[in-house]
């Protein structure tokens, strides 16, 4: 019986080929993309998943609460650690990190600028159990001066990992010996080329900073517990804690406000976006939320078009299951024939997606910078979601046809004058409803995204992103700093070079906070703010606006000590009408301000601009901001290039493009829209086989109808327009009904950008009309063919 | 008559159908005892209930009130499922329009009843072929029913109405759709098959068909008018 079933559909399949094509193509679609959304959303939340410990991990974090506000760091100090394992001695490890940022490496004649290198004790191997390549993880980190190089790192400058062991390599001109190699294999939030010694480091702090210093935060700190049930106890433990040792030295030193640690599961770390200074950027767990709620769709869409299909042809299958039942079979075996069709159909359709996400994948990957290989095919994980699909699809799809198909009186459908209608037509237009809905929910999505990415590309920053090159100047190398009026100077004498500024920060790049004392109402109060260090030429080089008072002068020998400059949003904070003349003091000076800025966005649209401050400090290292012409830019890059290796012969010269390197900001997002984008168009495209199909199935059904018409005198246009006409009104309904669940979806997602573009009625509008004008065209196309028939032979069919 | 030999009974058999606005009566309260053995034809005009008697014997339908028993058992409350258990062991139907199924092949078509009887490969393989045999379409057994002509399908689906050798054939206007010649090449066979033991009931509008009958019910306005023997029938089997 079973194969009597399955030649059936089999042959039904292959003899209405527009039908199944619909079908078939639109599942396949449907689960390849579900397939490939699977992929990204896993990845997604494999972060730190490949540490055996990962599930006893926490970091803790810091949240400070005083006069400037709640602030939230990823960061701890130093002396954390030695509290902790004084005052728990049950906890398994503590393991402190630090950044040691980008460094240039020299190893033998090799010189290459190395990012991603962090600072960390022997223990942390223990908690975080890296697989070693070469080394003992127990004690590679034991000895100063040591260093464990990523796999990746050591593939640079030797042939194998083994050859790296013992070698020494010069990280700010100090010796490190590579004791050794570890595989950089897993998603994690702690992304090392290298990790050093930190002992190095640990012993340059002052006893104050070592023991006691809570506001010194320059450390990730984690602490090995023995299961995730004890989370919620170490929490109280650690609000003691900063009862006990924080706040009381808090108050002693006479600042203001109140510390807590908290803590934070290792495995939520990659979608927690509350702590500032993180080690790497955090994810964004909506993304995740609206690629699993796409995928569904998908699938829904494409289950919609075979029920419909499948209901609407299924006058033709009506004299099959009558005579089924005629020679004995009961509904419960018409219903298991159905369903199993269904699932046939859908096995087929995931071959197809099969082959389809293999030769998707190369693209996928370059769309969402990930690293899929089809070697998952046969991970049991896999496999076991591609069996739900089939199940989940089959049976949803399956059913109402089954149900439907089985309830067929033979006695009613064997006469042949006696054809049954195709289902409930309320019930196929709901759906159509449906699919419609959930397309233009996409489409209009996809229109605002894309507008917001626009606009957040072009908006006035309040400086100019324009034309700027940016050099790295490497920190900590004091000749190159005293060198820097000389080096200016030389780039300036060519004439497409207009400015030449130093600095110690740029926009995009994490700010730092300092604290400091402002005045306010004749009294100085202690606040926290981000903080640059700038030469005379700065604004000038950023083509930043004064709004009130001058720009730091070479001629007011007195600025570097006396004068500051500060943004608006820094003289609102402090609610100043005029804010020349405040006195500021931070660090060792006591200043006054003599400039406000116009705002400038240093961080992604997605925040609004802060309160900075801008400190005149003409040795800043960090980096070369050299403002030229747009004319002949190659050579002035190429003359800036060979001007700054002479300059500074011992670096490998990194340099980048001020505009690149801000949108480089919302570069994963747009990724992500990216590919959100190409998933609605595929929605639409099911939705619309799905209607090509329903539509040839109406103007079927209406055959004798379009006939009796033509007969009586219609045209061929009115005959279309009668046959679109039903359709139209059910994507008018569509819009109306798509319209608000969207614009409630994207205020919310527009809501994490502090600039974002309006939701106008010109982005409904348009996603309603490319709708329309899809649905009518495909629709139209059918109908034209059913008009354009001879009456005569569209009354005999019947 | 003995009612041991019975194999329809019904006693004021009634149908009505009800729609939006009317009420139509198709039957009108049918007493109708059929024998084993018996070939009975059923005959009268266009709309007198022929069709739903029919439909209701072959238990596709269920009749409004009144009492109907197949050898013996009281079918009017009978589920579907117990219906279409007694259908597929007892009955064989076949049809103006032969109703074959259009993606299955002649052998397939045939051998379908066998499937929902859970007979194994090799007795079907075997069923079928001798039922094909017996309405000499063996030769077409791999075409599919849109490649024979009319004659040829309907021997088709009397092959299939056979293979299970049932107690009863139903047979609606049998020859409806089809030429003189072939249509007397399909009466032969289902007499044939009646001779051999097989009860049969068939609906019809023409009086040469209604001659291979035993006897002749005539209906109208759902309710039985005359029942005739078949003098000429009964005479030949007396020889």
């Amino acid at each position: 019986m079973l194969q009597n079933y399955f030649k059936i559909a089999l042959r039904n399949l292959i003899r209405n080929k527009v039908y199944s094509a619909i079908n078939i193509a639109g599942l396949a679609i449907g689960v390849a993309s579900c397939i490939l959304i699977f992929l990204y959303i896993k990845d997604e939340l494999s972060y730190e998943s490949h540490f055996d410990k990962a599930d006893r991990i926490v970091r803790l974090v810091g949240e400070i609460d005083s006069d400037a506000g709640h602030e939230q760091f990823a960061l701890s100090a130093p002396a954390l650690a030695p509290a902790l394992v004084k005052d728990f001695p049950d906890v398994e490890h503590v393991t402190q990190l630090a950044r040691a940022g980008k460094q240039t490496v020299w190893y033998k004649d090799k010189r290459f600028n190395e990012d991603d290198l962090i600072f960390a004790d022997s223990s942390f191997f223990q908690v975080f159990n890296y697989e070693m390549l070469a080394g003992n993880p127990a004690e590679v980190l034991d000895e100063p001066n040591t260093v464990v190089l990523s796999e990746k790192m050591a593939q640079k400058y030797f042939n194998s990992p083994a050859e790296a062991v013992g070698e020494i390599f010069t990280f700010s001109n100090e010796p490190y010996q590579v004791t050794g190699v570890f595989r950089d294999a897993g998603h994690s939030h702690i992304k090392a080329n290298a990790f050093i010694s930190r002992s190095t480091l640990d012993a340059r702090l002052d006893d104050e900073t070592r023991n006691n210093q809570w506001f010194a935060m320059s450390r990730y700190t984690y602490v090995l517990l023995h299961g995730p049930e004890e989370f919620d106890a170490f929490q109280a433990k650690m609000d003691a804690f900063a009862a006990r040792h924080v706040n009381p030295w808090i108050k002693e030193n006479d600042l203001s406000g109140t510390m807590r640690f908290v803590v934070q599961p290792l495995r939520t770390i990659h979608f927690d976006t509350n702590y500032a200074a993180d080690l790497s950027p955090a994810g964004n767990i909506s993304y995740v939320y609206i690629f699993a709620a796409v995928a569904v769709f998908l699938l829904l869409i494409a289950c919609i078009n075979y029920m419909n299909l499948a209901t609407a042809r299924s006058a033709k299958r009506a004299k099959e299951v009558g005579l089924r039942k005629v020679v004995g079979a009961d509904r419960s075996q018409i219903i298991r024939q159905f369903m199993g069709e269904s699932v046939f159909i859908t096995l087929i359709a995931v071959m197809l997606a099969l082959a389809l996400v293999q030769i998707l994948i190369p693209t996928f990957n370059a769309l969402t910078d990930k690293n899929f290989t089809s070697g998952f095919f046969l991970q049991w994980e896999f496999l076991a979601i591609l069996l739900a699909i089939v199940v989940f699809v089959g049976i949803v799809a399956g059913s109402y046809p089954a149900f439907f198909l089985s309830g067929f009186k033979p006695a009613d459908v064997l006469k042949s004058d006696k054809a049954p209608r195709g289902g409930s037509a309320i019930l196929r237009r709901a759906l159509v409803v449906l699919q419609f809905t959930i397309s233009l929910i996409m489409i209009i999505g996809t229109i605002v995204v894309f507008s917001q990415m626009n606009f957040l590309k072009n908006r006035d920053l309040g400086f100019n992103k324009n034309q700027v090159m940016v050099i790295d100047i490497p920190r900590g190398d004091s000749t190159l700093v005293k060198g820097l009026p000389r080096i200016k100077q030389e780039l300036l004498s060519n004439p497409n070079v207009e400015v030449v500024s130093n600095t110690n920060n740029i926009p995009a790049e994490g700010m730092s906070k300092l604290l400091m004392l402002m005045e306010k109402d004749g009294q100085q109060v202690e606040k926290t703010m981000n903080t640059m260090f700038v030469d005379y030429d700065f604004l000038d080089a950023m083509g930043i606006k004064l709004s009130r008072g001058r720009n730091y002068s070479r001629d007011f020998k007195t600025d570097e000590k006396s004068a500051l400059i500060i943004n608006e949003a820094a003289a609102k904070l402090m609610g100043w009408t005029n804010p020349i003349g405040k006195r500021i003091q931070v660090m060792d000076l006591d200043a006054k301000v003599i400039g406000v800025t116009k705002d400038f966005h240093t961080k992604s649209l997605h925040t609004e601009v802060e309160p900075l401050l801008m400190v005149l400090a003409p040795e800043s290292d960090g980096y070369l901001l050299a403002r030229v012409k747009p004319q002949d830019m190659a050579a002035t890059v190429n003359f800036i290039e060979n001007k700054w290796q002479a300059y500074d012969p011992k670096h490998p010269m990194d340099y980048f493009f001020m505009d690149e390197h801000f949108d480089e900001q919302y570069r994963a997002e747009e990724k992500m829209l990216t590919v959100f984008g190409y998933f609605a168009g595929l929605t639409i495209l099911i939705a619309c086989l799905g209607l090509f199909g329903l539509a040839s199935f109406t103007a079927e059904q209406r055959t004798k109808e379009i006939g009796i018409r033509k007969v009586l005198g219609s045209s061929t246009g009115s005959i279309v327009l009668l046959l679109s006409k039903d359709f139209a009104l059910l994507v008018m309904l569509s819009i109306i009904l798509a319209s608000p669940v969207a614009w409630y979806g994207m205020n919310k997602w527009l809501q994490d950008f502090a600039f974002r573009v309006p939701l106008s009625w010109w982005i409904f509008a348009a996603a309603g009309c490319s709708a329309m004008l899809i649905a009518l065209l495909t629709v139209s196309l059918q109908a034209m063919k059913a008009a354009m028939l001879d009456p005569v032979n569209a009354i005999r069919t019947q | 008559m003995n009612k041991e030999e019975l194999i329809i009974e019904t006693e004021n058999l009634q149908k009505k159908y009800i729609t939006d606005t009317v009420e139509t009566t198709a039957l009108a309260g049918v007493d109708l005892k059929i024998k084993k053995g018996e070939f009975v034809a059923i005959m009268g005009p266009s709309g007198c209930g022929k069709s739903t008697l029919l439909n209701i014997l072959g238990m596709l339908d269920s009749p409004s009130s009144g009492a109907f028993r197949f050898l013996g058992q009281d079918i009017s409350k009978a589920t579907e499922r117990q219906r279409a258990k007694l259908r597929k062991e007892n009955l064989g139907f076949v049809f103006q329009s032969f109703n074959l199924i259009d993606e299955l092949t002649v052998e397939e078509n045939i051998a379908l009843p066998l499937a929902y009887l859970g007979v194994s490969k090799a007795d079907t393989e075997k069923k079928a072929r001798e039922a094909m045999e017996r309405m000499g379409i063996a030769h077409r057994r791999n075409h599919f029913p849109q490649q024979l002509s009319g004659g040829q399908q309907q021997r088709a689906a009397i092959a299939r109405a056979t293979v299970s050798n049932p107690s009863l054939i139903l047979a609606d206007e049998p020859t409806g759709n089809l030429d003189s010649v072939h249509g007397r090449e399909v009466m032969s066979l289902l007499s044939e098959l009646n001779e051999a033991g097989t009860t049969v009931v068939m609906v019809t509008h023409s009086p040469s068909d209604a001659e291979y009958a035993h006897r002749i019910v005539n209906l109208f306005d759902g309710q039985i008018v005359t029942e005739n023997l078949n003098v000429r029938r009964h005479a030949t089997e007396l020889l």
